[in-house]
């Protein structure tokens, strides 16, 4: 486990300042970082309840987060019902779906999950795409904006708060894991399952529970993003850039805590934004060019601080404690 | 306490354990001895349910644990250590024999409170914070012992805790195992350092090739003359003597 009390600080004024930026700030360019940060940071705290703390990596949980994003814009287009109905269904199916993806990490291990993972992604991608009578295939959905809480239209200072509601109860899930019995015997059954089971617990049950958590949790996000950016696009919602992304943010902020995702979240996010903004007015043979660097961070993060940002800040801590010593 | 009747697991062609009975009561202290390969490990992972038995019961409690799973016979009160040591190695020595005492305990401090308790018992004090997978084998060994007590469990079966010991801490672990058999906790013990077996077990069950060859008091076993051809040598009756 972690060094408590110094991340909890970090914690309260990663969060202390999403919060009140929108006090200061009315730019709805900046605004729409934070929000993307927070949603982004959330998506990876969802992923790590399975690849961090469970250790199931999945390279599939674009399938999740794609569930939500459509059930929500079907729901609001095809039945005009709230897109927390949406929600609530996307929530629903990937409770199932992941109670499925849960059984498969009992039969295929490692690299064999993720395969299986990535496939079950691309399955949905194939049926999103091609049911053009239901889902308008690959020409993707427009949300309509219909201003309100229950239609989820909202403004950019009010999305701050909503990304900032699932970014700190995300957060808290994550806290709990680090803190409650299913947490440490989760962290049993990742190290070494066999060793778990003769300690008394239901390794396969747990990790199934741990990879369905997971699941919703993405969906749950699924739905806000989608109302948010107001287009599904089936090529991206289920794409394997996505469910990389979740991995990456995680891996690049510290993998298995609590703060990780929100740090990897911001600091790949803001690069990007960055790099994409400072590179698109450039010659076309410049376009890609933020996905280079982007892949060299990764590099740098993994071969040096392979424990990721947290792991970096609790390693400088402990050096400059002990230098007062 | 525990019972096995006619055990037997077979591996395609091989047969691990032939037709293996006895019975362990309460307070005993069974040892379990034979070459490698004599199918000990593998009678080990049948009674705690990390395999199957291809025919034949263990009871345990009255109860057949034969298709219970590792987690459920662990619930009942039985549980084991590896040979080979497994760790929860990225975790610290305390919160590794924490998640034993979360078998029992529901909520973590007095999961914490114990797991220090079982850890002072272990002698593993000092090593409380430090990670398991820094550990010398030694202690790691000893880890393995209190993470399965931390459990609470009636019987406990201890695989080769002794073995890649040196003698300063094979004398620590003689000294701990006794410990736990005093304090009323029955016992199996495989292990092939013959003279710690000696001082330690009350009865001694022989594996040869899968097939229970003699049991009995150490005395007994020394004397065997099927002990000493399949197992003992010559040289240790010799050197006993």
């Amino acid at each position: 486990m972690p060094a408590l009390a110094p991340g909890r600080w970090a914690a309260v004024a990663f969060f202390g300042v999403a919060a009140l930026v929108p006090v200061g700030v009315r730019d709805a360019y900046l605004l729409d970082s934070v929000i993307l940060i927070l949603l982004w940071g959330a998506l990876s705290a969802a992923w790590n309840v399975a690849g961090g703390y469970a250790g199931q990596v999945s390279l599939g949980h674009a399938a999740f987060f794609g569930i939500g994003a459509y059930s929500a814009a079907l729901m609001t287009t095809r039945f005009q019902q709230s897109p927390w109905l949406g929600l609530l269904l996307g929530v629903a199916l990937s409770i199932a779906a992941g109670g499925v993806i849960g059984y498969l990490s009992n039969r295929l291990k490692g690299p064999y999950f993720a395969l299986s993972t990535i496939a079950f992604s691309q399955v949905l991608l194939i049926v999103a795409s091609r049911w053009r009578g239901f889902t308008a295939g690959s020409e993707g959905i427009p949300v309509p904006f219909r201003p309100g809480f229950w239609t989820l239209g909202l403004g950019h200072v009010a999305w701050v708060y909503m990304a900032l509601g699932v970014a700190v109860l995300y957060y808290a899930v994550l806290v709990w894991l680090e803190t409650s019995r299913f947490g440490y015997q989760l962290a049993g059954v990742r190290e070494d399952e066999d060793a778990a089971e003769a300690l008394g617990i239901a390794s396969r049950r747990s990790k199934v529970y741990a990879v369905t958590l997971s699941a919703a949790m993405t969906s749950v996000v699924g739905t806000f993003w989608a109302q948010y950016v107001g287009f599904v696009d089936p090529f991206y919602v289920f794409s394997i850039d996505l469910s990389v992304r979740f991995a990456l943010n995680t891996i690049i902020g510290g993998i298995g805590t609590g703060l990780g995702p929100f740090l990897g979240s911001l600091l790949i996010t803001s690069l990007e934004t960055y790099l994409r903004a400072t590179f698109s007015g450039m010659k076309t043979g410049f376009a890609g060019i933020y996905l280079v660097i982007y892949g060299t961070a990764l590099i740098l993060v993994v071969r040096f601080v392979p424990e990721g940002l947290t792991g970096l800040a609790t390693r400088l801590g402990a050096r400059r404690s002990r230098a007062h010593a | 306490m525990l019972t096995l009747e006619r055990v037997s697991k077979r591996f395609g062609g091989l047969t691990a354990v032939r037709d293996v009975s006895f019975q362990v009561r309460e307070g005993d202290l069974l040892g379990i001895i034979g070459p490698n390969g004599a199918g000990k490990t593998t009678l080990f992972n049948v009674i705690s349910g990390y395999s199957r038995a291809d025919a034949g019961r263990v009871v345990f409690e009255g109860r057949d644990v034969g298709n219970d799973p590792p987690h459920v016979i662990c619930r009942l009160g039985l549980t084991r250590t590896f040979q080979i040591v497994k760790p929860f190695g990225n975790l610290s020595v305390l919160d590794n024999v924490m998640i034993g005492a979360l078998t029992r305990l529901t909520s973590v401090a007095p999961a914490r409170a114990e797991a220090r308790r079982v850890i002072e018992t272990c002698g593993l004090g000092p090593h409380a914070a430090a990670r398991a997978k820094a550990l010398p084998l030694g202690l790691r060994k000893r880890l393995e012992v209190a993470r399965a007590l931390a459990t609470r469990p009636r019987l406990l079966l201890l695989d080769e805790v002794m073995a890649g010991l040196n003698p300063t801490e094979l004398a620590g672990i003689v000294e701990l195992i006794r410990r736990l058999h005093s304090g009323g906790l029955t016992l199996i013990v495989i292990e092939h350092i013959m003279a710690a077996m000696m001082r330690l077990a009350q009865r001694i069950v022989v594996l040869h090739h899968g097939e229970m060859i003699a049991e009995g008091r150490p005395d007994e076993i020394t004397r065997d003359r099927r002990v000493i051809d399949a197992y003992l040598g010559e040289e240790f009756v010799l050197a006993e003597a």
